[in-house]
């Protein structure tokens, strides 16, 4: 009986113990923690990592906001007509300025940094996907009827803005870096004009950027998470 | 009986925790504390077991103590930002070596014993 009990109790405390250590071994690895020995670097990570949770935790927390304001506003609205209406117009103007999730079919554009040998190049800045490669493609999937574009998850809105950041480049004052897969929701056949020869495209390609242009059926585009702010434009 | 018991809690432990939620890194550094703490006592009980002064009680309140106890100390040396899980760590650790001496030295002994035993016999 004594034997039995004890036996209870070790198998208890090994279960405990190895679960701590797994569960541990699970977090750090998750993290994408390389533990190093000093000091100083290991604990501005960790600052850089609670504060990253601290970040997504309320990104999450909005997020749930933002649904259970659409859930009351679609339950105030629903026998009402006039407010229906409202309520319709209100979701028109959000998918236009780009405050709402929209899906439809589009193409997919990705660029890449040319993987050449830096010493074989002429001009090595010429090997890398600049932001003005970025706008240009911008440009002419707009020119050619992109109705929403997203870069890296970056909806572009009417106030985005798209600057050079030394090795990465600023979209929404975002940090973005290569590979640039911009998704732009539109009639995918005039949208893949972008590969016709002489296009922007081929001529990208000219300098080894890697680039490729995927129709789609079923793209999503996220919605700006930004804060659209006028406060200096008024409406009559 | 008790070795079957200790397999299966730790082959139990392993897939849970492969399997359990991730927590949240800040906690993680008090978990990690916490399984420093659980592992000097285990290790602290086999010396006992070695020099036949095992008392069961004593182990699993020190397996949960100490874990606790680490926790808070953690905790407190946070708020008054003091590194005090660094003195944790040194004092559990320092100890798991001077229990894993006694461990080693007792099986050296034992070994060294049986085969000047066999010597002995074979001369």
């Amino acid at each position: 009986m004594n034997k039995l009990k004890v036996s209870i109790v070790l198998g208890i405390m090994c279960f405990v113990l190895t679960y701590g250590i797994f569960l541990q071994i699970k977090t750090v690895e998750n993290s994408n923690m390389e533990v190093s020995q000093n000091y100083e670097e290991n604990n501005l990570r960790a600052e850089v990592l609670k504060f990253k949770e601290k970040y997504d935790n309320k990104a999450k927390d909005l997020e749930k906001l933002e649904k259970d304001l659409e859930e009351e506003r679609k339950e105030a609205t629903q026998d009402n007509t006039e407010l229906e209406n409202e309520e319709i117009q209100i979701k028109k103007a959000n998918k236009i300025i780009g405050l709402s999730e929209v899906t439809g079919p589009g193409v997919i554009v990705t660029l890449q940094d040319s993987e050449m040998n830096p010493s074989n190049a002429l001009n090595i800045s010429d090997l890398l996907v600049h932001d003005l490669d970025v706008l240009n493609v911008i440009n002419e999937l707009k020119n050619a009827g992109a109705e929403a574009i997203s870069i890296n998850g970056q909806r572009l809105v009417s106030t985005t803005a798209i600057s050079c950041e030394g090795n990465v480049i600023n979209i929404n004052k975002v940090k973005v870096g290569a590979p640039f897969e911009i998704k732009a929701i539109g009639l995918p056949e005039s949208l893949s004009a972008l590969e016709r020869p002489g296009g922007y495209l081929p001529f990208l390609e000219k300098y080894s950027i890697k680039t490729s242009l995927e129709k789609s059926n079923q793209l999503t585009i996220p919605k700006y998470s930004g804060k659209l702010e006028f406060s200096y434009g008024k409406s009559k | 009986m008790i070795f079957i018991a200790i397999i299966l809690g730790c082959i139990l432990g392993a897939i849970l925790g492969i399997n359990a939620p991730m927590i949240s890194y800040t906690y993680s550094s008090y978990l990690a504390i916490a399984v420093v703490a659980a592992l000097d006592t285990v290790f602290g009980g086999i010396a006992s077991v070695v020099n036949k002064k095992f008392d069961i009680k004593i182990f699993i309140s020190g397996f949960f103590g100490n874990a606790i106890l680490a926790i808070l100390l953690t905790m407190l040396g946070e708020k008054l930002n003091v590194d005090i899980y660094l003195a944790a760590i040194v004092v559990f650790v320092g100890r798991m070596f001077v229990n894993l001496g006694i461990i080693r030295r007792y099986y050296v002994e034992k070994w060294t014993s049986k085969f000047s035993k066999k010597k002995e016999k074979s001369k």
